[in-house]
């Protein structure tokens, strides 16, 4: 158990390191980017007629700082922001923080996201087994085609292909909008059962987009655990096959686990591609249109949050895996 | 041969067979033909005693292991024979749940490399509660108090080794625990997959002793694989001797160590190194062990090999026939050794 703190500790203090390198590229990108978006801005303040202090003032609020104190007292000034959770505040809502932007769009990419990832890994999972046992039938083979193919579709595609089938051919769910604007936010059936019936294309996008590469890679996992003495042994001692395929996929599923985890860290990211074709107002959409407003400040949120995530995604598989896997537990 | 098996169980009349291996042929497909593993085995194995099979790598003795289970797999197939249990009937044509059922309460297993025969993500007593499960126990926790026992006996600390996860174990440990797998199971017969191999010579004499004395405090029937013929020496009753899937010599361990009769057997003695004496009294046996797809269509097949090679020998496949009361060998050569 000790063991085990000491290595939470090392890993956190590895994660912040990681996080305060990132937070100083992004920085740098930013200060160095050709056009210099600061200092435009400071221009474009002062030649509207603002009063230089509160221009100043105004710059300062949104990147973290000004121009022209020295390089290193702005980094510094951006960093203690950071370590405050203070982002600054975007350009094109103007006004608003950027945190709050990011809080705000989070749920809907932690909804779809979540969602499409968990069905598709859990189906990835079991069509893996499958094709992994059956792999000189007909149905395995045909699984791993499936897979290949799906896995080798761009989500854009698949995307908007699933739109134009499901909403415009057969007009079967709503295109667009995360729920009718027609009904009034709130704890009411009617807004559920719209939020659930805007959510299912987008999220169906996600999991048939996804599960291939799941599909694949743990088909392969159970190909190798299949050679392993221990599934012999096992067989050959008389156990029953749900106990045997029970060995086969706990030893199998383990790699896969750290590539759920990191995916649950990505997550953060949101998906552009489907996001931005249905209009769900997530991360992914809210990157897409900042990246389109060049609205810095939203930018730099945006990624630092994807960067702290995928760190602490990291830390939790290396935790996960000490549990997972008892052979890893006493180094 | 027939004639010759006919004379050798009425020999051996005054102890009861418990399983016997007829004919048996098992071929290995592969792109460059088809490869007979076994060819035509026969073989006795009685109540109460420890039959030996030993042979090169190569000579078909796990092929043997495997088919006493009914576990050979593609590219691997038994193409005949039968191996007929006293109350079982043929094994080869049991199938599904009556052949999971053989395997563990009939034919206990302990396998070569127990530290690869263990699920690593499984604590030892849990794979013993799975077995229990697996085997129709109505309380599998049975299996546990008597594997417990069985520690004990083996001088483990029970509660340790059953809490452990096989990799926090020592090889020897895990042999043992190998053994306890197979034994909590009761089997009529134990078949020990070269349960030595990987072990140092310490663990190897410890193991051995154990077996030993589980097998008589058991009356279990014992089958032994392996290629060691100093364990044989040790343990066995009887010894089989196979060379490229063909037996080439059996009988009792004492007469087959003292008078051996196949060139073969001769050799495989003349290669165990001896306690006293100079090392070089040792002899390795020269060539390469048998290779399936190089084995000899016809005639003797260790005539390569072989420092009596005739005429005869190229052409015609020596058949078993017998030396003395039980003690068979299959080999043309009828003169006295000179050495």
């Amino acid at each position: 158990m000790k063991g085990f703190w000491i290595r939470l500790v090392r890993r956190l203090a590895g994660g912040l390191i990681m996080v305060l390198a990132v937070s100083s590229f992004t920085f740098f990108l930013v200060h160095f980017m050709p056009g210099n978006p600061v200092q435009t801005k400071l221009n474009t303040l002062l030649e509207s007629g603002t009063p230089p202090l509160q221009a100043e003032a105004q710059v300062r609020s949104m990147y973290g700082f000004v121009p022209h104190t020295p390089l290193y007292v702005q980094y510094f000034h951006y960093i203690w922001q950071i370590l405050h959770l203070n982002l600054g505040q975007s350009i094109s809502y103007a006004g608003v923080p950027v945190l709050h932007l990011l809080l705000k769009a989070m749920p809907w990419t932690v909804i779809m996201v979540l969602t499409g990832l968990f069905i598709s890994f859990i189906i990835g999972i079991a069509a893996g087994v499958v094709a992994s046992v059956n792999r000189n039938s007909r149905m395995g083979d045909g699984l791993t085609m499936l897979s290949t193919f799906l896995h080798g579709i761009p989500q854009f595609i698949l995307a908007l292909g699933l739109a134009y089938l499901f909403t415009t051919v057969f007009r079967v769910f709503p295109f667009g909008a995360p729920y009718n604007a027609a009904i009034t936010p709130g704890w009411s059936a009617a807004f559920l059962a719209s939020l659930a019936r805007h959510a299912v294309l987008p999220i169906a996008a996600y999991a048939i987009s996804g599960f291939g590469g799941w599909a694949l890679a743990m088909r392969a996992s159970v190909s190798s655990v299949l050679g392993d003495d221990y599934i012999l042994a096992a067989e050959l001692r008389g156990v029953t096959p749900a106990i045997r395929l029970r060995y086969i996929a706990r030893n199998a599923i383990l790699p896969l686990f750290t590539i759920l985890t990191l995916s649950v860290g990505f997550m953060f990211g949101g998906s552009i591609f489907i996001e931005t074709i249905f209009d769900y107002p997530g991360l992914g959409y809210m990157i897409n249109s900042a990246l389109a407003a060049r609205d810095y400040p939203l930018m730099d949120g945006a990624f630092l949050m994807i960067t702290l995530a995928v760190i602490i995604a990291n830390i939790v598989a290396d935790l996960l895996y000490t549990v997972l896997d008892p052979r890893i537990q006493r180094i | 041969m027939s004639a010759d098996l006919s004379t050798t169980s009425e020999a051996m009349k005054s102890s009861h067979i418990v399983c016997s291996v007829r004919n048996l042929t098992v071929t290995y497909q592969t792109d460059a033909g088809d490869f007979p593993a076994l060819h035509n085995v026969n073989l006795d194995i009685q109540q109460n005693q420890i039959t030996a099979v030993i042979g090169e790598s190569g000579s078909g003795k796990s092929t043997l292991a495997l088919a006493m289970l009914n576990g050979i797999a593609l590219p691997g197939r038994v193409t005949g024979g039968t191996i007929s249990l006293s109350q079982h009937g043929d094994v080869l044509a049991l199938r599904g749940k009556a052949l999971r059922r053989l395997r563990g309460p009939v034919v206990g297993t302990v396998f070569q490399a127990s530290q690869n025969a263990m699920n690593p993500l499984r604590r030892i007593g849990k794979q013993i509660l799975d077995l229990g499960r697996s085997h129709g126990y109505k309380d599998p926790r049975i299996l546990l108090r008597e594997a417990q026992l069985l520690a004990k006996k083996m001088s483990m600390d029970p509660d340790r080794v059953l809490t452990a996860y096989p990799h926090q174990l020592s090889g020897g440990m895990r042999q043992r625990l190998g053994i306890i797998m197979a034994l909590v199971l009761h089997p009529e017969i134990l078949l020990l997959d070269e349960p030595t191999t990987a072990l140092d010579l310490l663990t190897q004499s410890a193991v051995l002793q154990i077996i030993q004395s589980i097998h008589r405090e058991r009356q279990l029937t014992t089958l032994l694989i392996t290629h060691d013929m100093g364990v044989v020496a040790e343990v066995a009753d009887t010894v089989v001797v196979l060379y490229a899937g063909r037996v080439m010599e059996e009988g009792r361990t004492a007469a087959v160590l003292r008078h051996p009769g196949h060139p073969y057997t001769r050799a495989l003695i003349k290669a165990i190194p001896r306690l006293t004496g100079s090392l070089d009294q040792a002899r390795p046996l020269e060539g390469s062990p048998p290779d399936l797809t190089m084995i000899p269509r016809q005639g003797c097949v260790f005539r390569q090999r072989c420092r009596y090679r005739m005429a005869l020998c190229d052409n015609e496949s020596p058949s078993l026939k017998q030396l003395e009361d039980g003690h068979l060998t299959a080999c043309h050569w009828e003169g006295q050794s000179d050495d």
